[in-house]
């Protein structure tokens, strides 16, 4: 039996910890309310000769560009976290006005110095800032940060590499998936996302990567680029990649991309005797390339042991139009017809009450 | 010279619209949320209203609706902001009834230019 005093002490304890997390949380809002409103007394005068820099036509920019340049280094501090989040939510002469500020002010200069700062929080704040100045110079530390060892710093360096734009940025990129300092693969495909045209071939290098995840995100990020040149490239992944996850990607990429060129290589990949993960896939992108040629392949499905390749299969015929419709009707009104028909007659009805369901499947890595 | 209400929870978006709508020698009222937006509305109806679509409490979206079910603001002109990352948003915009949207990150003439352009549209 415990004593009622060590209950009693026990309870008191508790309720002083209590408080003092609360007194503490308390604490910290106070102080960042008052951290911010003493930023914003101190930026207050020049605010208005932000306002005028950002909204001025390129020849009116001169002046407020040189007031704002001229500031002294207390109202900077207190002013620049403003500038670096309008940097991401203004476009035009307004962005291009801040980035010259930046560059006046030698801000710039100092943000590729910070990148070398034994603070992390300071790395990653410098990586953040020279990316929404698309300060392209600052690549190569950028690359060289993707491997730091703080994975904040890593995420900061791989989102700004995205914003710059910059295609040398790729094979840094994709090998930062690899390793104990690895950057997150959704961060990295974003960031490749972005890159734009120009990185399209060091892109489609990476389908040769010796990383398998590597290779699966170049071909993520081909078939949302619609890179339809790619076409052959990943059609050939898709029948010879040892990896199922860089097979199952390569599907996805050939539905997204639609060229005929995909039509052989997904209708191989839904036979039976390849990983269901796959032909699943594989029949949604049947369905999403929209060929007639698939209407067979995907009708035979209808009956497939698994039930979820044969109703990927039954969603898939009714994004090919008529065709497609005709042969539910078939299969469902086969009175011997079995799952094939019960899985018709869920599609066709789901098709008459509107619902627009999606055939693709995700299937993560 | 036209009555412009803005309603924004971001202060700089805020403040920057209002700025360049003065600017173009428009009177400007500019609140933060939905709610705020709707009351403004009422006790004085603008000629234009731009609402950010996403906003704590009640969104753009569905301040837009309640001005298109009341009959004496029906018709009056509405353009939505939305961010890049929410560009669905804009289909559900049109669905609701505004007449123009603008994406962030925008520049303040393209705003400008834009805000003139329905203002026009509705005066022919």
């Amino acid at each position: 039996m415990i004593a009622p005093e060590v209950v009693t002490g026990a309870f008191v304890c508790l309720m002083a910890v209590f408080v003092a997390l609360c007194v503490l949380i308390a604490g910290i809002r106070g102080a960042r309310g008052y951290r911010n409103r003493r930023r914003e007394r101190i930026a207050a005068p020049v605010r208005p000769l932000l306002l005028e820099l950002l909204c001025a036509d390129e020849a009116e920019q001169g002046w407020p560009l040189l007031r704002l340049a001229e500031m002294d280094r207390r109202t900077w501090k207190a002013l620049e976290p403003t500038l670096a989040e309008m940097l991401g939510k203004v476009s035009g002469t307004a962005r291009s006005g801040l980035v010259r500020l930046y560059e006046l002010r030698g801000a710039t200069e100092n943000a590729v110095c910070e990148l070398g700062s034994l603070r992390a929080n300071r790395r990653g704040r410098a990586a953040q800032v020279l990316g929404r100045l698309g300060h392209r110079p600052a690549v190569p530390e950028l690359c060289r940060l993707l491997a730091d060892h703080d994975p904040e710093v890593r995420l900061s360096a791989a989102r700004a590499l995205g914003r710059v734009g910059d295609a040398r940025a790729v094979p840094y990129l994709l090998e930062s998936l690899r390793g104990s300092r690895a950057v997150p693969p959704g961060t990295v495909t974003r960031a490749l996302t972005l890159l734009g045209p120009e990185a399209l071939r060091g892109i489609a290098a990476g389908l040769e990567h010796s990383e398998p995840l590597a290779r699966a995100v170049s071909i993520e990020v081909l078939g949302a680029t619609g890179a339809v040149s790619r076409t052959t490239e990943i059609a050939r992944a898709l029948r010879d990649d040892p990896h199922t996850e860089v097979r199952i990607k390569a599907a996805r990429a050939l539905g997204r991309l639609g060229m005929p060129d995909g039509l052989e290589p997904l209708m191989e990949a839904v036979r039976p005797g390849h990983p269901v993960g796959l032909r699943i896939v594989a029949a949604g992108a049947l369905g999403s390339l929209g060929a007639l040629a698939a209407t067979g392949p995907l009708g035979r499905l209808l009956g497939d042991p698994d039930p979820h390749v044969a109703a990927t299969a039954a969603r898939a015929l009714l994004r090919l139009g008529l065709a497609g419709e005709d042969t539910l009707r078939a299969a469902a009104d086969d009175p011997a017809g079995g799952p094939a028909a019960a899985h018709a007659r869920a599609a066709l009805a789901e098709a008459s009450v509107g619902s627009r369901l999606d055939v693709r499947v995700e299937v993560a890595l | 010279m036209a009555r412009v209400l803005i309603a924004d929870d971001d202060a700089d978006i805020r403040d920057l619209v209002a700025f360049k709508l003065l600017q173009s020698g428009h009177e400007v009222t500019a609140v933060e949320d939905g709610m705020a937006a709707l009351r403004a509305l009422r006790e004085q109806p603008p000629d234009l209203a731009l609402l950010d679509i996403r906003m704590p409490g009640m969104s753009g979206l569905d301040v837009c609706r309640e001005l298109r079910a009341a009959p004496e603001t029906a018709t009056l002109p509405v353009i939505m902001i939305t961010a890049r990352s929410q560009e669905g948003d804009v289909e559900v915009g049109f669905a609701a009834g505004a007449d123009d949207y603008i994406i962030k990150p925008f520049s303040p003439r393209e705003l400008s230019s834009r805000v003139n352009a329905v203002l026009n549209r509705v005066e022919r």
